[in-house]
């Protein structure tokens, strides 16, 4: 049990430390034509690499030797903040338990990755209305009406401010998704 | 002096100019929406705002941010008071005593406090902020590449050993954040850094697209595994503001001077910010106040001491922010940003050769501090009812807005992307309790300290040494390594103590 909550809690130092020794690897091959006494472009991010590695060893030496859920070392301010904090706990609103429910982010996630690869086929306004659509009901939100006029409303509103007063041009999308686009942008007046 | 008032004679103009006026009561009115709005923090509503900014002319898009993150410190209180919910950490002392006042049917009273601990606090802050900036923006200009690059270390330092939850994962995040500012072609030796032959990746990572990934869509992802559960609200008889007497505020001068005094050095200082100046300042009145010992039972005190200097914080941050180009915090970070997008390197160089600018901004942290006051006193109740609105709903325009802001910075999708894959590192980094302000600040500050570090180098013929002899660049970095160690020193004199108690306690 202990063993385990040990190599939980190591676990993401030592990948991150491995990453650093892969990226430092990657730094010592960059190219370039090397001038005699001065520095290369690969010094700062090796410098930095470097202490990367050696934050991330001294932690999972640390778990390694010491447990899991040891002490940090914490930021000065911040324990002060802490301290405080505890002395006055009861006038605080009891904390509900956090919920988790990973299910919801990775549902969460999956739909922006598909927002981002959808944006420039569907073009702005079918996929935003859809993405937002879809993210209220991720979140468990079944107001059916609200919904609809919120994402309908909400994303004309920004497709109007950012393409109409920000200037910027947002995708259209391909045919035939982008007639809609054509529409609405004649519709509000965009050229 | 006379040169100053000019200045700021300036910037007063140009803030009441019609369309600077406007971004600056909207901004007002954003911060404090976005102070009481569930699921949104001043610094996450003061990067969505920052692709409005885009179009815009540099003063205006200034005058915007800065007063988001000015009235950000103020909304969160009528929360705390009325409701028992902090809109941000910086409100939670004001639920100590604000709330014990608002349960003994005082709730119009606290808030009044609030009010005037905001206006006192900005104001004072503001003041000094003036008074402050040219002084050291003169001694700035006479530094060189050392003292830059030990300014730099020393704010970067200050970041990691004061704020941040551990010290090992601010470092982690601190270098990740300088590493990420490698990505692309080097400016010396036109090196590909870090691209693995992928052609967007040559032109770097855009730090806006770390910023809006890691502190937008990272803490939309965590409050959506949370399954966005806000707590009901408790139903409050009326939502008004009674100011309090004159006498009344002056038997407390006192506490509102000894406030705006520490919000406005923690202000300064890189790494603390509205947070720890609200807490410091809250425990200090507890300690050395007139009715140290009432605190915590409902009194005037104990609001004055954490609103006046978490609003003071405001303008002790902005000095570093434009005299020597650091930002402390998330939302100075990106106001720095603003900065950049417009080509200007917030700094000394600025303060002499853009003084109109920086003297707009002044002004408007002064006019924005009084619009804040006036709206909170009329606009009060129909803003805390914004309380109400689903989280859900904020989230998911909290989303559509960093996706747009990504991409509207250079048009590209591929920015997208890589904001979506900073939405999930910062997400990870929340999970696992990395903060996120020393990533931000690394890339942001990235460049800078690597420049300033290799051409010290360059001119130097590689001596290191040089960053430690040098009579500015020397003592700065001797405190920036006090800085660094202090924590883990502060850290073992306390296992040691302990293992005597532990000790003591065996032996009787």
């Amino acid at each position: 049990m202990a063993t385990d909550a040990r190599l939980t809690e190591a676990l993401p130092y030592a990948i991150v430390g491995a990453a650093a020794g892969y990226l430092y690897y990657a730094a010592a091959h960059f190219q370039y034509h090397a001038r005699t006494g001065t520095l290369g472009p690969d010094f700062w991010p090796q410098a930095i690499l470097v202490l990367t590695i050696v934050v991330c060893l001294y932690e999972v030496i640390k778990i390694a030797v010491r447990g899991a859920h040891t002490h940090d070392v914490v930021g000065v301010l911040e324990d002060m903040v802490k301290e405080s904090a505890n002395k006055h706990a009861a006038a605080e609103p009891d904390a509900a338990p956090v919920e988790s429910h990973p299910v919801l982010l990775l549902l969460g996630i999956g739909v922006t990755l598909l927002y981002v690869a959808a944006v420039q086929k569907l073009g702005f306004f079918l996929t935003t209305v859809t993405y937002l659509i879809v993210f209220m009901l991720i979140g468990r939100y079944r107001r059916w009406g609200v919904i609809a006029a919120v994402s309908l409303i909400g994303t004309l509103l920004l497709m109007f401010i950012f393409m109409k007063l920000v200037y910027v041009s947002l995708p259209i999308g391909v045919e035939p998704f982008s007639q809609v686009t054509f529409f609405l942008m004649q519709v509000m007046g965009i050229r | 002096m006379e040169g100053i008032l000019t200045n700021l004679a300036v910037g007063f103009g140009q803030v009441f100019q019609p369309v600077n006026f406007l971004m600056l009561v909207i901004g007002i009115i954003l911060g404090l929406l976005v102070a009481v709005l569930p699921g949104l923090t001043l610094v996450m509503g003061v990067v969505l705002a920052l692709p409005f900014t885009y179009s815009m002319d540099v003063i205006p898009a200034i005058i915007l941010l800065t007063a988001m993150y000015v009235s950000g410190t103020y909304a969160g209180a009528w929360t705390s008071i009325l409701f028992r919910v902090p809109g941000e950490p910086m409100d939670v002392p004001l639920l100590w005593d604000g709330y014990a006042m608002a349960r003994k049917g005082q709730a119009a009273y606290a808030l009044g406090w609030t009010l005037l601990s905001a206006l006192f606090g900005g104001l004072v802050a503001a003041t000094v902020m003036v008074l402050l900036a040219q002084p050291i923006a003169r001694i700035a200009l006479t530094f060189s590449t050392p003292e830059y690059f030990a300014i730099l270390f020393f704010g970067l330092a200050s970041v990691v050993s004061l704020g941040g939850s551990s010290l090992a994962n601010a470092l982690i995040s601190l270098f990740f954040g300088l590493l990420i500012a490698t990505v692309g072609v080097d400016d010396t030796y036109g090196a590909p850094r870090f691209t693995f032959g992928v052609q967007i990746l040559s032109d770097g990572i855009d730090y806006l697209v770390v910023m809006v990934g890691a502190y937008g869509l990272g803490e939309v992802f965590m409050r959506l595994e949370q399954g966005f559960k806000s707590a009901p609200l408790e139903a409050v008889d009326s939502i008004r503001t009674r100011l309090p007497q004159l006498r009344e505020v002056l038997a407390r001068k006192g506490t509102f001077l000894r406030s705006s005094v520490i919000g406005i050095i923690i202000g300064l200082v890189p790494g603390a910010g509205a947070t720890v100046a609200s807490f410091l300042s809250y425990g200090v009145e507890g300690q050395y106040g007139k009715r140290w010992r009432e605190m915590g039972n409902g009194i005037p005190e104990g609001i004055i001491a954490p609103q006046t200097a978490a609003t003071a914080s405001v303008g002790g941050a902005i000095v570093p922010l434009v005299t020597l180009g650091i930002p402390g915090s998330g939302a100075t970070a990106i106001i720095l940003g603003a900065f950049l997008l417009h080509g200007l390197q917030p700094g000394p160089q600025v303060f002499a050769a853009s003084s109109n600018i920086v003297y707009s901004m002044f002004a408007s942290v002064f006019v924005g501090i009084i619009v804040m006051c006036v709206i909170g006193y009329f606009a009060m109740k129909p803003m805390v009812r914004v309380l109400e609105f689903p989280e859900v709903i904020v989230s998911a325009y909290v989303m559509m807005l960093c996706l747009l802001g990504a991409f509207a910075a250079r048009n590209n999708v591929t920015d997208v992307w890589l904001m979506v894959i900073f939405g999930i590192v910062g997400y990870l980094f929340e999970r696992f309790k990395f903060p996120i302000t020393p990533l931000v600040l690394g890339v942001i500050l990235g460049p800078l300290a690597e420049s300033s570090f290799m051409t010290t180098m360059i001119s130097y013929g590689n001596d290191w040494t040089e960053f430690f002899t040098r009579p500015i660049s020397g003592p700065i970095m001797a405190a920036a390594i006090l800085t660094l160690l202090f924590p883990a020193i502060r850290h073992l004199r306390h296992e040691y103590s302990q293992r005597r108690i532990a000790a003591k306690g065996r032996g009787t």
